[in-house]
This record gives C-alpha cells, sequence and structure tokens, in this order.
C-alpha cells in the first residue's frame, strides 16, 4: 500500500493536527492518463462500478481495474437517489441478499475510513388496509425465518415511533398497521461513493472521470474492450455498471435487455428542527419521507407511469407528494419544499436485478436495479468482484441471471414493490 | 406536463393518458418459440430518442392512440409525422453529467 | 399569532431610532402602527413594512444565528434572500422576514439560537473553526461503530431552521387552472414593459410579482424612475387583459409551458398555486445583486448597495451611522447618494473600478471598522457592497437553456437557446438605463404575443451588456454560502481534496444546497473553485437550477384532497345500522353490522344480504363477443345459452392470472361481464386493448355499467323463498331457474332487474342488479318482506369466511404478481385447443412443465388456532409454502384456511408445518377439496 496512505488517515487526530498546521489532505482520488489496456473495465463510476473495483482489489488483489465514467463520480443515480437502506424484502433471495447488503454496510465506515453516515434509524412501511396489511406480515415472516429483523406494529406503536403521524382512523387512509425494520435507516450516498473511490484508488484502481464509452468491441463472441472519447482501451473483461443507460450500453455489445428506463423523483425541504426519527414509507401513498441530519426532510415517489430520460422533474410529481405526506404528516403544511431533481430508473419486468454472465463472453452485467440500486451497492460490488476473480456466479446472485426471462424464470419480489423504499 | 396530440380529443395533458407500451407485433401465439414469446413479452428498444408508442386515452375517448415521442424531451408528435428515426446509442448532451446547482440528494 | 399577555405587561416597545424622515418611495404607511413580539419582547412597526425592516427601524442588528458557527447574522440584502433573516412567525418556521410584511401581533422568534440571540453556547463552535472544515464529519466518528448514533445526534442537534407544530388547524389552501396567452415573471420595468405590450397586442396576460408592489428597481429610484413607474403601473391598472398577481411568485416552468405560480396575499386562503398552460413565457427577474467575499463579510452591518437602498427609500430605515462603501458600479454610486441623503456619515467610498478594495470587516457582533487594500483602517458600523450581479436563469433552465459565462460582463448570461414560447426580458438579457429595459421588455412582450397568435412581433432588439470589474473576492477568506456556513477556504480546500468539479464542490461543501438554493452563493462557489483550480469560470460549466424557483409550500401544492371515495346507493342505510368501514381502494363498504361470524352463520341456516355493488360490470354487445371471451378468458365460451352465466378467469400475456368474475348472457347479442371490485377498471381497458389494436374487426361494443346497477347478493337456504315475495315474472323454481342461470324480471316493483344464480358464498343465492336509484329501496323491500324469514344484512368480512369455507379464492390474495392457473387450482378450466388465448403461449408452456406450487386447502391439527394470514408454511427453517387465507369458520366451529405449498406436499392428507408470527409452529393437514364446506356443491344447487 502506498505509504501516503498514513499520513492520510481519517481520524479526529488528524482534524486537529490539520487544523493546526492548515496542511490540506491529499487528493481523496488521484487522476491518470488512460492506459491502452486493462484486466477489467468496469463502466459507471457509481456505487456499483466503484464498490465492485474496491472488493476486486481489497479481496482478489485484481487491481489493474479502470472504473469509466462519463462525467463524475456518484453523479447519476449514485448521488441522485433518497439513500434508504433495508433488508425487509419478500422473497428469501432478496431478504439473503440485501441482509448481506445491511452488513456490509454497517462496517464500512470503519474499513474505507471514510464517515458514511449510516444512521440505523428504524424503517416503517406503512399499510392503508387489509391487503397491504397481509404482506407486511408475508414480508414479517420471511425476514424473521432469515434472520432479519421486522415485525408488524399497530397504529399505536407508530404513533409512539412518529408523534406527527396521524394514525386517526377518520383519516382517509387510515393506518393500519407497518412493517417496522429496525436495522433500516439512511446513509450519506455521497460518502459511500467517494468513500468506495477513495479506498479503491488507494489499492490501485485508476478511477477515469469524463470519460465516456462510445462502443464496446465484440469479436468471435467475446469482449476485447471498449472505445471512449479519450480513445480506445482493451480489456477481456467489461463490465457495464450503469443506470439509466444500461440497456444503451448493452446495446454496444449487442446484448438486448428487458429493461424500461423510467425517471424517479425525489424532492427535499427547507430544514426544520428534528421531529423525525424514523423512515416511513407508504405504498398505497406512493411516498417515502426521511429527515436528514440537516434537518431537511427527503421524499421520494414511485417512478413516472412512463418510460422517459427526461430528468426535468414534473409539478404534478410534487403535487401528489405534498398530498399524502400532509394526509400522513397534517401538520406540516407551511413546511416549505425547496428542491426538485430525477434520476433513471432500469426498471425489469420482475423488479429484480439483472447480473452476471452475458451471451457476449466476458461482457457483465450488474444493472436493471430499478429503485433498489443503491442499497444494493456493497453486495453488489462483492459478489460481481468474486464472479470476475473467480469466473463462477456467487449462488446470492445466481436468482438474478439475464437468461431467467427467456428461460421464465422470474424473481417473485414484485408483489411488495410498487413502492418500496 | 407535456401533452399528447389525440387524433380524437384534441391536445390534452398526458394525465389523462396511460402509457402502453412501445409499438410492437405480437408474435403468433400458436407457434412462438419461448424465445421469442418472451422477448415479445419483456424486451423493449428502450431508445433514448424518438419512439412510436401506444398510448390509451383513459379520461378523455378511451382509445389507444398511436404517437411518435423523443424519450429525452418528451416531444411528442402524431404517429404519421414521417418515418421516426431510431436512436440506439447512448444520446449525447443529457444534463446527467452536467455541473448542477440542485441535484442533490441527501 | 396572538401576542403573550407576558409580553404586553412587559416594557414598553424600543421606539423607531433607526426611522428617518418621510421618504418619497416609501411604503410604510406612518398613521398605521402595528404591535409585535421579537424574541418575546413587544415592538412595534409600520404598515408596509416588511419584518426585518421593522426591526432595524428600531435599531435590531443581529437577525440570527449561522447554522454551524453560530455567528451572528444582519441584514444582508434586505429581500426574500436574505440569508440572515429567517425567523419563526407563530407556528410557521423560515419566514423570509426580509420579504414577509408585518402584521399586528405576530409572534417572531429568532432560529438557530440557544439560549438566547446574544449569547449563544452554540456559538463556541467559532473557537474550533478551524478543525470543523466542511466535510469534517466524513474524517471523524468512523470508530468505534457503537458511539455513531450518539454522534449522530449531537450533528442532528445543529440543524437549523425553525420548528413545526405536532398539531395545527387546517389552513385552507386551494388551486386553480388558468390558461393565459402570456405569463410574465417579474414586473420590474421590462415586465411590466411586456406585460403591457402582450396586452396592447391582444393577449391576456399574467403578470407576476414575487414582492408587494410593482416596479422592481424603480421602487427605490429617483424622482423620474418613481414617475415612470407611477405612469407603467397606471396603465396596468388600465388595462382589463392583464391580471396582476403580488406576494406571488411563478415556481415552476415544466414541460409545453406548464407554468405553476404560488399566490399569496388571498383573504381567507393561506396560498393559491396556480397551474398555468402559457403560450407564452416571458421570464423578467431583473438581476440579484451578489455579495463579495472578504474576511468578516458576514458580520451585522455588512449590506450590499441594493439592501440599503431598499431600507432607505422604502421603508425610511437609517442603515448605519458611519459607512464605508466599496462600490463597482451605478447601483453602489446610488447607494452612496442615498446614504448621504439619509444623513449617513460616509467615511469613505472605494471605487473598485479604480482597484481599490476592502481587505476585511472587523468586528463582534456588527461591524466596528474596514481595513481596506491600501492598509487603512476606518471606523464604521456599516460596510456596503456593490461589486457584481448574477442573473437569475431558473426559469430559463428549466425550459431547457443553458446559461453562459460572460467574462466581460463578470456574470453568466442566459443562452439563446430557449425553446419557443419561452423569451428573456430587461436586467437578465442586458444593461441599460430604466428607459431601455422597458422597451425592451415591451419589444419582448410583443414577441411573446406572437409566439401566442397575436400581432406580428419582431425579434427584440439586444440590450447592451456593459463590461464589469470581475470581483469575487478580496484578498482574504471569508463566507461564500451564509446560510450554510462555507468559506471560500472550505472550497479551496475541498479543490485541494479532488472535490474539484462544480458538482463535487458543492456535494461535499454543501455551498448552494441551502434555503436560497445557489441564488446568491452559485457564481461565488464557482469563482472561488476556479482560482483553486486554476480554471476559468467559463471551463467550469454553467449552473443548472433545478425547480422550483421559490420554495413553495406542501400545503400549497397538495391544494384540497381531491381523491374521490366511492359509495354505493345503500350507504346511508349502512351508516344508519352501525357498519364498520371497510376501505377498498376507492370504495368504502360495510365490512361488518356488528358481528361478522354471526352474520356467516346466519346466512348458513337463514338468509342474508350482502351489497355488493362495487363488484365491475361491463355490458358487451355485438356479434363478436364469444371471440372476444374465448381469448380473453381460459375457458371455452362459444356455446354459452342464453340465459346462462358462466365462471372465467383471466391471464395476461406472461400467464398470470389477472382477474375472475361470472359472464352472463342475456341476449342474443348481449352479455353482462363482471370483475373483481378492484379490477374493474383494468380489466376494461384490457379488452378495449385487444379490440382496438389487435382485433379491430370484431363487433364489440362496451359500456360500463358498475355503478348504472346497485348490486344485492341475496344468499341463505331462505333466500328463494325470500325473493318469491318480491319478484314478478320470474320462475324461480329449481327447474326453471337453476344454478349458474340468469334471469330478467320485476323486483319489488322495479322493471329490467338482472338475477344471477350463482354462489360465492356457498349457499342457495342470487345476485341482483337493480337500477341504481332504486337500490335502497329494493334492499329495504327485502329486509322487510323478509323479515319473518330473518332476513338480515352481512357485511364483507361475513362474505370472505363464507367463500373461504366454500373455498373460493380471491385473485391477488390467494395467488400473486406470478401464479398461473395451474398453480391456482384452477388449471382443470383452462382449455388451450382455443385458436388464440391471451397468455396462451405460457399456459402451453406451464402446463408441460407442471407447477411448482399449488393452491390448497388446509386445516390445523388444532382446530382453534386460526394461522394468520401470510404464515409461512415451513420444512426446517425452509419455505415451502404459505397461509393465503383463514379464518374462524363458525359452521365448522374450527379455522379453516387456503394456502400455497409446494406441489411435493399438496397431495391431500399431508401434514405441513405452519410457523405462525408469535414463532409457535403448528401441524395442518392438506384437504382433499379447496372447499371446507360442502364440497359436493348441493347447498347451492337446491
Amino acid at each position: 500500500m502506498p505509504s501516503r496512505q498514513a499520513s492520510a488517515r481519517y481520524s479526529a487526530f488528524g482534524l486537529l493536527r490539520r487544523g493546526l498546521t492548515h496542511r490540506d489532505w491529499p487528493r481523496v482520488w488521484r487522476e491518470h492518463d488512460l492506459a491502452p489496456a486493462y484486466d477489467a473495465v468496469i463502466i459507471g463510476a457509481g456505487v456499483h462500478g466503484l464498490a465492485t473495483a474496491y472488493y476486486l482489489a481489497a479481496k482478489h488483489g485484481f487491481t489493474n481495474v479502470a472504473v469509466l465514467d462519463k462525467a463524475y463520480v456518484g453523479g447519476g443515480g449514485s448521488g441522485r437517489n433518497t439513500a434508504i437502506i433495508r433488508s425487509n424484502y419478500l422473497t428469501p433471495d432478496g431478504v439473503r441478499f440485501y441482509d448481506r447488503s445491511v452488513k456490509l454496510y454497517e462496517s464500512l465506515a470503519a474499513e474505507l475510513n471514510f464517515n458514511v453516515m449510516f444512521s440505523q434509524r428504524g424503517h416503517l412501511t406503512l399499510a392503508h388496509n387489509d391487503g397491504s396489511l397481509r404482506t407486511m406480515r408475508w414480508r414479517a415472516e420471511v425476514n424473521k425465518l432469515e434472520g432479519v429483523d421486522s415485525e408488524v406494529i399497530g397504529p399505536k406503536e407508530i404513533k409512539r415511533l412518529v408523534p406527527f403521524m396521524d394514525v386517526s382512523p377518520e383519516a382517509r387512509y387510515p393506518i393500519m398497521g407497518a412493517l417496522y425494520h429496525p436495522p433500516g435507516g439512511t446513509i450519506r450516498h455521497d460518502a459511500v461513493n467517494w468513500g468506495y473511490a477513495r479506498a479503491a484508488d488507494a489499492l490501485g484502481v485508476q478511477i477515469h472521470q469524463n470519460t465516456e464509452v462510445i462502443g464496446i468491441d465484440v469479436r468471435a463472441g467475446q469482449v476485447r474492450g471498449v472505445q471512449t472519447n479519450r480513445g480506445p482501451v482493451s480489456a477481456p473483461v467489461v463490465l457495464n455498471c450503469t443506470a439509466g443507460w444500461a440497456s444503451l450500453v448493452s446495446a454496444m455489445a449487442g446484448v438486448a435487455l428487458p429493461i424500461s428506463t423510467h425517471p424517479l423523483q425525489a424532492a427535499v425541504t427547507e430544514p426544520v428542527k428534528m421531529f423525525l426519527r424514523t423512515v416511513v414509507v407508504s405504498g398505497s401513498l406512493h411516498v417515502y419521507v426521511s429527515q436528514t441530519d440537516r434537518g431537511e426532510l427527503v421524499f421520494g415517489a414511485s417512478t413516472d407511469a412512463y418510460p422517459s430520460y427526461s430528468m426535468r422533474g414534473s409539478l404534478e410529481f410534487t403535487e401528489e407528494l405534498a398530498g399524502h405526506v400532509l394526509a400522513l404528516m397534517p401538520s406540516i403544511a407551511k413546511l416549505r419544499l425547496l428542491r426538485q431533481w430525477a434520476g433513471l430508473c432500469d426498471m425489469t419486468p420482475d423488479f429484480s436485478p439483472i447480473m452476471g454472465i452475458t451471451p457476449v463472453e466476458g461482457f457483465l452485467l450488474d444493472v436493471g436495479w430499478g429503485t433498489y440500486g443503491f442499497k444494493a451497492g456493497p453486495v453488489a460490488g462483492e459478489t460481481m468482484a468474486e464472479l470476475i476473480a473467480t469466473g463462477k456466479t456467487p449462488q446470492l446472485i445466481a436468482a438474478f441471471d439475464l437468461a431467467r426471462f427467456a428461460e421464465g424464470r422470474l424473481v417473485g419480489e414484485k408483489g411488495a414493490a410498487a413502492v418500496g423504499h | 406536463m407535456f401533452q399528447i396530440p389525440c387524433p380524437h380529443c384534441g391536445l390534452r395533458n398526458v394525465a389523462e393518458f396511460r402509457h402502453a407500451g412501445e409499438q410492437r407485433r405480437r408474435p403468433d401465439p400458436q407457434t412462438a418459440t419461448p424465445e421469442e414469446w418472451r422477448t415479445y413479452l419483456y424486451t423493449q428498444a428502450n431508445d433514448a430518442g424518438w419512439t412510436r408508442e401506444t398510448w390509451y386515452h383513459r379520461f378523455g375517448c378511451r382509445r389507444f392512440v398511436g404517437v411518435q415521442r423523443h424519450t429525452v424531451t418528451n416531444e411528442v408528435r402524431p404517429a404519421d409525422t414521417g418515418p421516426a428515426p431510431s436512436v440506439a446509442s447512448p444520446p449525447a448532451g443529457i444534463d446527467a453529467g452536467a455541473p448542477d446547482a440542485g441535484g442533490g440528494a441527501m | 399569532m396572538k401576542v403573550p399577555t407576558s409580553a404586553r405587561r412587559s416594557a414598553p416597545p424600543p421606539e423607531q431610532i433607526c426611522r428617518l424622515p418621510v421618504q418619497p418611495g416609501e411604503l410604510i404607511e406612518r398613521g398605521q402602527p402595528l404591535s409585535f413580539t421579537w424574541n418575546g419582547r413587544a415592538h412595534t412597526g409600520y404598515e408596509g413594512d416588511t419584518i426585518a425592516s421593522a426591526l432595524a427601524g428600531s435599531g435590531v442588528r443581529i437577525f440570527s444565528r449561522s447554522f454551524k458557527y453560530h455567528r451572528p447574522r444582519g441584514i444582508l440584502t434586505a429581500s426574500g434572500l436574505d440569508p440572515g433573516c429567517t425567523m419563526q412567525v407563530g407556528d410557521e418556521p423560515n419566514v423570509r422576514a426580509a420579504a414577509r410584511r408585518l402584521a399586528d401581533g405576530m409572534d417572531v422568534r429568532p432560529q438557530n439560537v440557544w439560549p438566547s440571540l446574544r449569547y449563544d453556547v452554540g456559538s463556541a463552535n467559532q473557537l474550533v473553526g478551524r478543525f470543523l472544515t466542511a466535510g469534517f464529519y466524513y474524517k471523524t466518528f468512523m470508530k468505534p461503530q457503537r458511539l455513531w448514533p450518539a454522534y449522530e445526534r449531537i450533528l442532528g442537534g445543529f440543524a437549523p431552521g425553525g420548528r413545526i407544530p405536532r398539531t395545527a388547524e387546517a389552513d385552507y389552501y386551494d388551486q386553480r387552472y388558468a390558461h393565459p396567452d402570456v405569463v410574465v415573471a417579474g414586473a420590474g420595468p421590462a415586465g411590466l414593459g411586456a406585460a403591457l405590450a402582450a396586452a396592447q397586442a391582444g393577449a391576456r396576460v399574467i403578470l407576476v410579482e414575487e414582492e408587494y408592489e410593482l416596479g422592481g428597481c424603480l421602487r427605490w429610484g429617483d424622482a423620474a424612475e418613481l414617475a415612470l413607474l407611477d405612469e407603467l403601473r397606471a396603465a396596468v391598472d388600465a388595462s382589463p387583459d392583464i391580471e396582476v398577481l403580488v406576494d406571488s411568485v411563478v415556481a415552476g416552468r415544466y414541460d409545453d409551458n406548464w407554468i405553476s405560480i404560488l399566490q399569496r396575499g388571498l383573504a381567507r386562503v393561506a396560498e393559491r398555486l396556480i397551474k398555468a398552460r402559457a403560450k407564452a413565457l416571458v421570464v423578467a427577474p431583473g438581476l440579484i445583486e451578489r455579495p463579495y467575499v472578504f474576511a468578516g463579510n458576514d458580520l451585522p452591518g455588512v449590506m450590499l448597495g441594493t439592501a440599503v437602498r431598499r431600507l432607505i427609500n422604502l421603508y425610511a430605515v437609517r442603515p448605519g451611522a458611519r459607512a464605508v462603501v466599496l462600490s463597482a458600479n451605478p447601483e453602489g454610486d446610488a447607494a452612496v447618494a442615498d446614504l448621504r441623503r439619509a444623513g449617513v456619515e460616509i467615511a469613505a467610498v472605494l471605487d473598485a473600478r479604480r482597484g481599490e478594495d476592502v481587505r476585511r470587516a472587523v468586528g463582534g457582533s456588527g461591524v466596528k471598522a474596514v481595513e481596506v487594500a491600501d492598509g487603512r483602517r476606518i471606523e464604521c458600523d456599516l460596510l456596503v457592497t456593490s461589486i457584481g450581479w448574477t442573473a437569475p436563469t431558473s426559469l430559463l433552465n428549466m425550459a431547457g437553456a443553458r446559461p453562459w459565462y460572460d467574462p466581460a460582463a463578470a456574470r453568466f448570461r442566459p443562452g439563446d437557446d430557449l425553446p419557443e414560447g419561452v423569451l428573456a426580458a430587461g436586467g437578465l438579457v442586458g444593461d441599460g438605463t430604466v428607459e431601455e429595459l422597458v422597451a425592451h421588455g415591451r419589444a419582448v412582450g410583443a414577441a411573446a404575443a406572437a409566439t401566442a397568435g397575436f400581432g406580428a412581433g419582431r425579434p427584440p432588439p439586444a440590450l447592451d451588456v456593459r463590461t464589469h470589474p470581475a470581483l469575487f473576492r478580496a484578498s482574504t477568506h471569508g463566507m461564500v454560502d451564509f446560510t450554510e456556513d462555507v468559506s471560500s477556504q472550505d472550497i479551496l480546500a475541498a479543490a485541494a481534496e479532488g472535490y474539484d468539479s462544480s458538482e463535487l464542490v458543492k456535494r461535499y461543501t454543501t455551498a448552494t444546497m441551502g434555503p436560497t438554493q445557489g441564488k446568491l452563493e452559485t457564481v461565488n462557489t464557482v469563482a472561488v473553485l476556479a482560482e483553486a483550480t486554476g480554471r476559468r469560470i467559463d471551463e467550469l460549466g454553467t449552473t443548472v437550477w433545478r425547480p422550483p424557483y421559490a420554495p413553495i409550500s406542501l400545503g400549497a401544492l397538495a391544494g384540497r384532497t381531491h381523491e374521490p371515495v366511492r359509495h354505493s346507493p345503500m350507504q346511508s342505510w349502512h351508516e344508519a345500522h352501525g357498519a364498520a368501514p371497510l376501505i377498498a381502494g376507492a370504495w368504502i363498504r360495510p365490512d361488518h353490522y356488528g358481528d361478522a361470524q354471526a352474520e356467516a352463520r346466519h346466512v348458513r341456516e337463514q338468509v342474508g344480504i350482502i351489497d355488493v355493488t362495487p363488484l365491475g360490470k361491463l355490458d358487451l354487445r355485438g356479434p363478436d363477443v364469444p371471440k372476444l371471451l374465448n381469448l380473453v378468458y381460459v375457458n371455452k365460451w362459444s356455446k354459452l345459452e342464453i340465459g346462462s352465466v358462466r365462471y372465467g378467469v383471466m391471464c395476461a400475456e406472461d400467464g398470470v392470472v389477472m382477474d375472475d368474475g361470472v359472464t352472463g348472457r342475456l341476449g342474443p347479442e348481449r352479455y353482462l361481464m363482471s370483475t373483481t371490485s378492484s379490477g374493474a377498471a383494468a380489466v376494461w381497458e384490457h379488452l378495449e386493448g385487444w379490440l382496438q389494436t389487435e382485433h379491430p374487426d370484431w363487433a364489440v361494443h362496451i359500456a360500463p355499467l358498475t355503478t348504472y346497477y346497485a348490486s344485492i347478493n341475496v344468499a341463505g337456504p331462505h333466500s328463494r323463498e325470500l325473493l318469491a315475495r318480491i319478484t314478478e315474472g320470474v320462475d324461480l323454481s329449481p327447474d326453471a331457474f337453476p344454478y349458474m342461470r340468469v334471469r330478467t324480471g320485476r323486483i319489488a316493483g322495479v322493471d329490467e332487474c338482472l338475477m344471477w344464480r350463482i354462489g360465492f358464498t356457498g349457499e342457495l343465492s342470487y345476485e341482483l342488479h337493480v337500477p341504481a336509484s332504486y337500490g335502497v329501496h329494493v334492499w329495504q323491500a327485502l329486509l322487510e318482506r323478509g323479515a319473518d324469514l330473518g332476513t338480515a344484512a352481512f357485511g364483507v368480512e361475513a362474505q370472505r369466511i363464507l367463500r373461504l369455507e366454500k373455498g373460493h379464492l380471491i385473485v391477488a390474495q390467494d395467488t400473486d404478481g406470478l401464479t398461473k392457473p395451474y398453480e391456482a387450482g384452477l388449471g382443470t378450466l383452462v382449455k388451450l385447443d382455443k385458436d388464440d388465448l391471451v397468455g396462451r403461449p405460457e399456459l402451453v408452456w406451464q402446463q408441460q412443465l407442471g407447477e411448482q406450487q399449488r393452491l390448497v386447502a388446509l386445516q390445523p391439527e388444532d382446530g382453534s388456532i386460526v394461522p394468520a394470514e401470510a404464515s409461512q408454511i415451513v420444512r426446517g427453517t425452509a419455505i415451502v409454502g404459505r397461509i393465503t387465507s383463514s379464518r374462524f369458520s363458525p359452521t365448522l366451529d374450527r379455522s379453516v384456511c387456503l394456502g400455497t405449498v409446494e406441489v411435493a406436499l399438496a397431495e391431500p392428507g399431508s401434514v405441513v408445518t405452519v410457523l405462525l408470527p408469535d414463532a409457535r409452529r403448528i401441524r395442518a393437514t392438506v384437504m382433499p377439496e379447496l372447499a371446507h364446506v360442502d364440497p359436493e356443491g348441493r347447498r347451492l344447487r337446491v
């Protein structure tokens, strides 16, 4: 490991020392010329691409790796999501997979020496009718069998956790109960991206920002490398870790994907003093909300109803969002919405990702994350790194292969997925 | 809130419509292979550019309406406006990579 | 917002020590004093004051404490963007006190202070500021992991902003749709000109002004400018085609000129959101004055030139006693003149155009002196800077336009890549005298009207753009983002660490992320970053502003609730008879009338009636209906006789069960289809889709009848007898009207009622569909005429018990998003020897491969236990199935269940383990039939 690491180690003491000496910290990641060849090229410097690169280097000693991004680190979905972390999925496959991700997130700050501010403040998914209460029970039972802390709770306990919530039976959509998931919470998404980038860089991985892949070279069914706006790069392994552009990037390798790209909008309010400790989700009302340490409420909803690559956002999103948030917490009507934005989600038919090999040898996929991508960053990185390093598909992601669509083996996560934050 | 030119009702807000998908051909259900059928079920072109698609005018004439839409700008034109060029490469100039004073999520 | 009585009794309010004599353009009504409290203490102001001007008038200098370092803050811009003037007013947090009009009785409090503005404990953070550089939290608190939640609480305690109440009386918010020809955003000289010219061309105009008065910068101008304002205002007032909205703001521009306008200042309406589809939008916000970065630039007493001009001219407030002014433009020079006129001693004027500059402002709770670049130290209590402008291109960005940096003008300027129907006018575009700005506005307004189809506007003339010195940071470091407490040093440090693009530096330092969303800070941030990285501002790129242009309350966005509730015609009866409501999508239905078990027992033993109006009902007519039914249902329909009904299951193209119901043939070419309540709309669209896109040649017409009919199911052994008493024209005898038939007749004197003999409950039963307006009449007739038979109403819960006893599945409860008919015990219905069938290939393949799961009836060994629905069926810790439905059966006096299990466990007599939510494991046996009660169907065929 380069010696610069020792002095660059982040700590309270380091802050104190540099505060006194006014010395700048070293660069969080370095800039490089693009080499003509790498052992692996990863397209997309979001959390998936960076985590894959980090685990390739840290666990498998695989460091001759380039992560390419057409813009900057963490500028796509990884920097636009609402940063909610949970593992209370519906299928055992889903629960095991995301539980591994939560475990990795729990130790990530220490492992990366970068505070990612994982705040396990608890996660509530509200049920407003007996059908969704049944689904919550289903999730709770599967979660408990897989060792994940989830339970169905009633309106009184909900009120105790969220004093601002209207749990009265007179509400237009009365709250009948909720799935409570104590390990769920929020994280600082940028910190995760930067932490992985910094750690991967320290291990020798090259991160190339403003490097756009404009073609993928395939000969005789085998990937040979990529063409970029900075020139060609050859590599025996090319991993597509993009979101929003996954089907377009895969098309460069001649691989068609069952993906439809939809905007997912989010919004944030002005800060107010802390009043909401828990993450609150209502599938029926298409809304999820949490309060950041800075005091802002962060809102999200379900994806837009039609596919689009537009990230301009819409007024109707904010109208519906506000209406439903006020249905849950009527007293916050005077809080002001400060900013709205959108990211792109690659939706698959079964609301589950597409991971692993393709008909093109060496061209691998880690795409189709829909609205769940950020939650899965660490475990996706860990498993994709293992696939690249060993050539074998890890059991944890076997169910998420591309071939399942042609073979009619869809994953059963769709039931719980209408708004699953 | 972009607008869709309904051939029966005129220019109407998109909120009146349901997106019914890209226009595609249904394979013969008697002879389709699993691959053909599931490609029809699951795989879209998902182009970033002009696409031909169908919308259902749910809160209007209740007709299924064919249009061309640019999936980056959401410009819409009637289905019969010349051939829609296909764009099968990542679009240039979309704001994902641009410096941005307000795009961040906490 | 009542003034606390304690405050009223306290010391008399401070006098208006900083008020000037009457100013020509002042907005305050000196004859209308207002009283309010500030920080619990009584104060006074005048009608027309903002909260901030009233406080400044009585000599208040510290208005708030900053977010991170709790530095004292005063007035900086004296506008809605003022970062130091955010206050709590009553139960409303984050009020822009420099923009909000004072009202009598307001309870105004500072935010972010503890215990008081003057002595704030958090200000100790200033002492350790050098260690709390931007992003410091990323670099510490990693270990030990278990302490992070405690650290987090401390960080969270520093969250800025006001407090929201836990309960609040609901204010009235509303929304309005508008279809103007032209919307003009901003009513300064250019906006006024644009609105007048557009209206003169014949366009209907909405003119929107963020402040309380029209005029923009004309309001604090000289006598000639005030006269021009009077003239323009009179013309606007006289124009019937201009709707003027003040205290309102164009908050967003969305696709196809869908424009959101937040309107305030309405009587009895807190706020109104106007949604306007405009043919043209004229963006005329003027320019925003940009703060200067130097040490001490956030001290109370450091103000912008426009701030002192506003204070003096609009509110007759003297902003200080002795001033130093740094001026780089005519606005700064005008500020000097205003200060002189207001009797403020001018200690020095530093002319930036001649290279003069400040170094730092010195002071503790306010400016005491200024150190000048040449080394002088000048005592003063006011430092005024006028060093440049920011063009608020936000609305243009939302239309897709990119601003570009013009180094000569030292500001970003709007690009010319505007879509049709979006135009920019006035100071946003270029510089000029007020007359030139009005003229430019007029030309743009005429062009906007032409876009909207009025007149033949010409392309507006270009406005000159004057050169302006590029001033961003002095030789010292100071605040770049005042609300986020981000200094220029923070930005340099971030860039050195590699966060060196506009986007990364923003995310890392949080500069521009606060309540002003970059309107004051963005350009300085980019400029300091340019300095740090050795790049030019234009290389670092433009900035994109996101909607909304100004913060907008959740209440205004939500408006009033527009989510309809659906009731059957019999709802009033249900309510009068104690029905517990069940919310089923849009429908509110009777769940039970007190005791569902008793209601269910009653149906099995006597006769009950249930309101099933929400059942989807579609009228299908035409010669090709059988073709449609064959296509959408898995079973065959060609030979359905007139007067017969049949159960059908619909699948989607992926073979997954999507809906079920019965369809009856009422005439040669007339059918009535029923669907599930929740599936009614989707099934209709599904049918229309197949008819319109794949089979436009088929002659079928569909009409929805769900709410045309009130629907009542009469179920129980006495149901025939009951119906016989009120039915005319239908022979109800078992031979004449057997199971699965439909008849039309007269019920309780009502003609054209449909009667289906079907049995979801498993009892002899008839489903009546009567014209909706007679629903209550027929319902009551059944109860009255059947009183001696024991006729009683039952609710949805009793129906669920009954159907579960009978083993009838509910789609989406006993099936899920991947269930195919074979897995739901419906395989025998599927007929693959049809030409076509929605989902046919998938059904063929599933039939060949066999299913993995199957729906079965389950009986717990201990019949007193009702396993919760969604309880998992397990083998060890492996999941092998789940309970999909469960109830206690009053008929059998034990629990009954449906569940899915792996096929290997689906054989009758298999014993499975059910894991209950309380972790108990119980055993249950797979039953031979789905029906627990009357599997042979004798009861419903009598």
